[in-house]
């Protein structure tokens, strides 16, 4: 049964792009994915409007203060089990916004974080292979930060 | 007791409960398909052969999900009105005739066509009150909009369905299915094209999909919807439209009936109804991808101003014409 669980968990990744103050270059890059040119659906990736219906979580940008509480809040509505793949150098640790007055420098700050896909943007093709390394730890079934 | 446990193959198994269900994950995995192809993309790839698998790993995920009710929202109908809604759906599934007969034997009455048509209209309304009962704004607006969308369309609907009903002289489905030896689509095309216009709306399909636009109101009346829930949504969604096109091919297409080769009959009409199912699955999407999302405003003036008048005009045309159509029928 959970063998199910787990086969069907890694063919319908279902994701939620945040933008938690990114300079909308990886914002592209993510949308960009779901283009005839990249077109993750092949794999069952399904972009979801609710956080309610996702899995994973795409988080892009450095964080800034205001946002931190609205990334959790975000965070927390979405139901067990779920990931969360931080996209770009600002989200991995604050990329050219580092050290920034109002920016946290990265989404571990906040929430745990599964996968890092650094680049400024990182290519589709590396954030695709950054979703298959967490589908490879879902395998061994690591909900969040255990 | 041997009659007994044929009745329970039938509703379970086949052509009921578990045959409806394959079937419209099959359709499922179709639409998606050719949304993509027309999209110049792959669509699902690897899940299973050319992804056929997809809508059971997205609906087997779902299930294995956790639960979450949210605490605003009302417990029991947020629980209870998914489960409902499919259920109601699939009942009302079950009064079709399917390889000949209906799902349950003998089941089919004068009048079943106002019948079923009345349970579709209650699973709406059941998905209009798991919208409500999440206490979330995106959810109340998805809800409302289904209920206003849905109340307007029915109207047309209802008509439009009333024009195969008068040509065959009765309100039995089974009956109209049978008396057509010309589908109705070549005798009464002006209604096979409305009813298909209109369908699309009661389908909540582009273009009048205004009650889950994403860029407006996130997930609709599913915004709430988590886990083992949101799967029954999902499914009465998929139901939904597979039983909508069995409405067609039942009305407009000669229901199950068609060329009997050799062999057993059922086994043939099983074959051209699930055939001709698909064949009106495929022209619901390729409309569903030729066309862009309209406004709210103009999916409901388009619905009282265009398609009521029109509605009754096809149904004046079709008892108009009647005489010369009746010694094509039979
Ligand atoms: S990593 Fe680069 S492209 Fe991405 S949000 Fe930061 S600055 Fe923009």
């Amino acid at each position: 049964m959970s063998k199910l669980a787990t086969w069907a968990r890694l063919k319908s990744p279902w994701v939620l792009h945040f933008n938690s103050g990114a300079c909308n270059g990886c914002d592209i890059e993510v949308i960009a994915l779901l283009t005839p040119r990249y077109d993750v659906e092949r794999f069952g990736i399904k972009l979801e409007g609710s956080p309610r219906h996702a899995d994973v979580l795409l988080t892009t940008g450095s964080v800034t203060k205001q946002c931190a509480e609205r990334l959790k809040r975000i965070y927390e509505q979405m139901p067990e089990p779920k990931f969360v793949v931080a996209i770009g150098a600002c989200a991995c640790s604050g990329g050219v916004f580092k050290g920034n007055y109002n920016v946290l420098d990265g989404v571990d700050k906040v929430i745990p974080v599964n996968v890092y896909i650094p680049g400024c943007p990182p290519k589709p093709e590396a954030i695709i292979d950054g979703v298959v390394k967490l589908l490879n730890s879902v395998k061994e079934a690591k909900p969040n930060g255990k | 007791m041997v009659v007994d446990l044929w009745f329970v193959f039938r509703v379970l198994v086949f052509p009921g409960f578990t045959f409806i269900f394959f079937f419209t994950m099959f359709c499922d995995w179709m639409e998606r398909k050719i949304e993509a192809r027309m999209q110049n993309r792959v669509g699902p790839a690897f899940t299973g052969p050319a992804g056929i698998l997809q809508p059971f790993a997205d609906i087997i995920k779902l299930l294995s999900k956790e639960d979450i009710i949210p605490s605003g929202a009302k417990r029991n109908v947020f629980r209870l009105a998914p489960i409902l809604a499919f259920s109601f759906v699939v009942f009302a599934f079950s009064f079709l005739p399917i390889d000949g007969s209906a799902v349950i034997p003998n089941s089919s009455f004068a009048g079943d066509l106002i019948f079923v048509m009345a349970l579709i209209t209650i699973a709406n309304f059941f998905l209009f009150l798991s919208g409500w009962a999440s206490s979330n704004p995106y959810g109340d607006i998805g809800a409302t909009r289904v209920l206003t969308q849905f109340l307007g369309y029915d109207i047309p609907l209802t008509l439009l369905a009333l024009a195969p009903a008068f040509i065959a002289g009765s309100l039995t489905i089974s009956v109209i299915a049978a008396n057509q030896y010309l589908p109705f689509a070549i005798l009464a095309p002006w209604a096979f094209v409305l009813f298909i216009v209109t369908l699309q709306a009661e389908l909540e399909k582009d273009p009048f999909d205004i009650p889950h636009a994403e860029s407006e109101v996130i997930g609709g009346l599913e915004t709430e919807f988590g886990g083992g829930k949101l799967a029954f949504l999902r499914l009465t969604r998929d139901v939904q439209i597979v039983f909508g096109a069995a409405l067609v091919v039942e009305l407009f297409l000669g229901g199950p009936y068609g060329p009997v080769f050799f062999g057993l009959p059922e086994l043939w009409y099983f074959l051209w109804f699930v055939l001709k199912i698909l064949a009106v699955v495929l022209i619901t999407e390729y409309v569903t991808c030729l066309f862009a999302r309209l406004r709210i405003d103009q999916v409901l003036s388009g619905n009282w101003k265009v398609l009521l008048p029109l509605s009754v005009l096809s149904l004046a045309l079709t008892v108009a014409v009647a005489t010369w159509i009746y010694p094509l029928v039979m």
